[in-house]
């Protein structure tokens, strides 16, 4: 367990050293999300949003930027975690990856270590998101002090897991980039980041399930916006739950068969 | 001169299509297919098609998705173009041929515009693509003045090129291509009237949408596709382009000479 | 010790084809090697580029599976239970690759290390002993991108020996690296066998660093070990042709004759050359060392002896001469 920790701990300092540093951080997790936030907040402008709109079947006309705040701060927080599955791909090309593993480290504790090791920009993008909650943007009604915490770790660990699923299929990955843009992109308009999901047809809403980013922005806003106990919110919790434990089990799965390839034909592109 | 920027052109193609046969290209046409997505599910799931009532007044139509379809594919394709010109014009700088590329005429112009062709029908095919996807999800193209478009498109590539040359400027004096490129992109997507017309953005942000070619050329491409008007009817954007423009090249290519010597002093990262 | 028995590898490579059918084509980069590592002792392991070296060493460092054939370390099969025997190597590969060149040369040091489960006051104590051994220790807090080639090799050195392997593979260790710091690297390398008794795997390009190092060479070819022996058996074995050089002031015609019977005598060869100096090189090749018969010859017709050396036949031969029989 102690070695796992100190793994954990040496993966995040490495990443923090080597992938973020300081400027791209203060862009990409703070001045680009804010940009595209209030994009997306006037990208809502050429709509009516009155109190008897379409809308607000879903959301009311001034929950709306919360709405579009919280959707970008899951969004991103996804994609910072997700930054480091990226890099998997050049470790592996850098020659890096092989010295990995020749070594005996835990394949999975590895990749998760990977993953968390953005921890640290994590954190910093949750603070300014709340704080701004706070300052600038009205509708943030916490179910509890606690809502605050736990929201932050069901971003967390739903991220976590998505990200060590991404680092597999990128590490193995020919073209990362390409996956990248099948795996991501649609993240943003079927997670209901901008949009809220149970406005969606049939097949829509069939693909946001596929993403564990849906429920967690349903839970974060369910805990930050409209102040649901934590028995409502229970269910919703169960399912997240579920959903990331068949994704670690694909995790698992894939990982070994690609290591098993990698083994067999020399090459760690395995598609 | 034009051999070598076939040669470069059928090279650079025949790269591309061994290294990425499929994946790149639907990859970016992907990135557009996505806007139009988000543009139908908002119009038709969210908002059941009702509007605000400024909107028909300040984007010139009521078609909410023509709009934002076209403002989205557009948006890629200045998007594509901005970068591709201007890391082309920086490995330009950085062999020391720019001002054979920029300013005399020689082989070596060749090969950057063999380069830059490749990256333009590259772009405009993957725009193709994403304006007949958007035409399945309710792009209205009944009323397009082809000619017009066309010769829209043609001057806006000019007009992104020009400010390829300050973007490409910049990425230097910040020695950063990434941080810088997206910054400007994402700047773009929120003031150029690309899912929203400018006027509904605050007054003080509204100016910042007037120094962006984008602006300009996205509202002319618009009305010449959408309303269907002649090349005449937007002179008043060409004309707002054409002088963006030249204000981009000429600091741009003071800016890439200013950078020159910086280049071979330091190492690019 | 490390056994490798009968090992064979064969990859399956896609030939070219188009994406809804392909081809595939079997490749046997390995067909039958079996050999010892022992601590204590180098292993050289020479062939020419694509005899199956860097295979062979990715198969003995867990990193690629044998189509057939075991590798056991210390009694553990390398496919099998591979986690126990990944502990117990390591590999150093020439080159610039596998390491973080944001990080310093420390913080490389202390990532791999935990790689291993290495951690804390054990870690730091390994990592600090480890850069003053490869000459390291003040460039310990400098970005590897800043390193030169030679340091960036030394750093790799010590992650090759972060976890205090038993058997270690050096791949091309010395692949371009300049003469002080390559000779430097040798006497590490050999200090490693036998002041900590490590085995050692080593390939190289460079002939006469196998040939200082090692204390058995093994040769393969097309995947097949052709030869095993000391370096000096080898080289003697394959009886291959000595060059003896010599530079005289004059050659008259009856003595170039008479070197010319000498040669053929001995089964040799024999070429003149007018050197620059308004000199004569002449050069006997053969089998047998013809020394003692050429001084006897030159005394007799009274020429000095400007200059002489004999080239006795290198680990390089051996290797040309091979490279030569598999183009014929």
């Amino acid at each position: 367990m102690k070695q796992l920790t100190a793994l954990l701990w040496a993966e995040i300092q490495k990443e923090h050293r080597h992938s973020f540093h300081s400027k791209m951080v203060y862009f990409s997790l703070l001045i680009w999300p804010a940009i595209m936030f209030v994009t997306a907040y006037y990208s809502f402008a050429p709509f009516r949003t009155g109190a008897d709109s379409p809308l607000a079947r879903f959301l009311s006309a001034e929950q709306l930027p919360l709405f579009l705040l919280t959707g970008y701060l899951g969004y991103i927080f996804f994609w910072c975690l997700v930054q480091s599955a990226w890099q998997m791909s050049f470790e592996r090309q850098a020659g890096t990856m092989e010295m990995i593993f020749i070594s005996p480290v835990n394949r999975l504790a590895f990749l998760y270590g990977r993953s968390l090791s953005s921890l640290v920009e994590g954190v910093w993008l949750f603070f300014c998101f709340t704080l701004l909650a706070l300052l600038f943007v009205g509708g943030m009604h916490p179910s509890g002090w606690w809502a605050i915490p736990l929201a932050f770790f069901v971003l967390l660990v739903s991220a976590i897991v998505w990200g060590g699923f991404l680092s597999v299929l990128f590490l193995f990955s020919r073209d990362a980039s390409f996956l990248y843009t099948v795996l991501d992109e649609p993240m943003l308009i079927f997670s209901g980041v901008r949009l809220p999901p149970l406005a969606f047809p049939l097949w829509a809403k069939a693909i946001s399930f596929c993403f564990p980013l849906t429920y967690a922005l349903q839970l974060v806003r369910g805990l930050l916006m409209e102040g649901a106990p934590l028995s409502a919110l229970a269910p919703e919790l169960a399912l997240l739950a579920s959903v990331l434990l068949l994704l670690v089990l694909v995790t698992v799965v894939l990982l070994k068969k690609a290591e098993k390839h990698m083994k067999e034909t020399g090459n760690m592109v395995m598609y | 001169m034009f051999r070598v920027a076939k040669a470069t052109f059928v090279r650079n193609t025949l790269v591309m299509l061994r290294a990425y046969p499929w994946s790149f290209v639907i990859g970016h046409i992907l990135s557009g297919v996505y806007t139009v997505l988000f543009a139908y599910f908002a119009y038709h799931y969210v908002f059941a098609g009702q509007l605000d009532s400024r909107f028909q007044h300040l984007a010139g139509t009521a078609d909410y998705l023509s709009y934002a379809i076209l403002g989205g594919a557009f948006y890629a394709f200045a998007v594509s173009t901005l970068m591709n010109v201007s890391r082309s014009l920086i490995t330009e700088l950085r062999e020391g041929t720019l001002e054979a590329v920029l300013l005399t005429p020689s082989l070596r112009r060749g090969y950057f515009l063999g380069n830059v062709a490749q990256q333009v029908i590259r772009t405009v095919f993957e725009f193709s693509i994403i304006v007949l996807i958007g035409a399945l999800f309710g792009l209205n193209l009944v009323h397009t003045h082809l000619w017009s478009a066309i010769a829209v498109w043609i001057l806006s590539t000019g007009a992104f090129f020009c400010q390829a040359l300050v973007l490409g400027s910049l990425m230097l004096r910040f020695r950063d291509t990434y941080i810088t490129q997206n910054t400007l992109f994402v700047i773009m997507a929120f003031v150029s009237g690309v899912t929203f017309p400018t006027p509904y953005l605050p007054e003080w942000l509204q100016p910042l949408g007037a120094i962006m070619p984008l602006s300009p050329a996205l509202d002319a491409f618009r009305q010449c596709v959408i309303q269907g008007k002649p090349l005449v009817a937007v002179a008043p954007q060409l004309l707002h382009m054409a002088v963006l423009s030249l204000a981009y090249l000429v600091i741009g290519m003071w800016g890439m000479r200013r950078m020159e010597k910086r280049v071979v002093e330091s190492i690019f990262a | 010790m490390l056994i490798v028995e009968n090992v064979r590898k064969v990859y399956r490579v896609k030939e070219k084809g188009s994406w809804l059918r392909q081809q595939w084509k079997e490749v046997e980069a390995v067909s039958d090697v079996s050999f010892r590592m022992v601590p204590g002792k180098i292993i050289g392991l020479l062939g020419i580029n694509g005899a199956g070296k860097t295979t062979t060493i990715k198969m003995c460092s867990t990193l690629l599976s044998p189509t057939s054939g075991t590798i056991t370390v210390d009694g553990y099969d390398a496919v099998k239970e591979d986690r126990f025997v990944k502990a117990k190597v390591n590999m150093i590969a020439g080159g610039e690759r596998m390491l973080y060149w944001r990080l310093t040369g420390r913080e490389n040091l202390h990532y791999f290390g935990s790689l291993y489960g290495l951690h804390g006051g054990a870690l730091r104590s390994r990592i600090d002993s480890l850069l003053l051994q490869v000459g390291l220790l003040d460039a310990a807090d400098t970005p590897v991108e800043r390193y030169s080639k030679g340091m960036k090799q030394r750093l790799q050195i010590a992650r090759g020996l972060i976890n205090d392997p038993s058997y270690l593979f050096l791949d091309e260790p010395t692949l371009g690296l300049d003469a002080p710091i390559a000779r430097q690297l040798r006497k590490h390398v050999k200090e490693l066998a036998v002041a900590h008794g490590k085995a050692i795997l080593l390939t190289s390009h460079y002939i006469h660093e196998v040939e200082e190092l090692c204390d058995e060479v093994y040769i393969i070819d097309k995947g097949k070990l052709v030869a095993h022996d000391t370096p000096a058996q080898l080289t003697q074995s394959l009886n291959l042709e000595t060059a003896l050089h010599v530079v005289i002031p004059a050659l008259s015609a009856s003595l170039d004759l008479d070197l010319q019977k000498l040669a053929v005598r001995y089964g040799g060869s024999r070429e003149i050359a007018e050197t620059d100096e308004h000199t004569w090189e002449v050069t006997l090749r053969g089998q047998t060392d013809m020394t003692t018969p050429l001084l006897s010859l030159l005394a007799a017709h009274q020429s000095p002896v400007l200059r002489l050396h004999t080239q006795q036949p290198s680990l390089e031969d051996v290797i040309l001469h091979m490279a030569d029989r598999r183009g014929a």
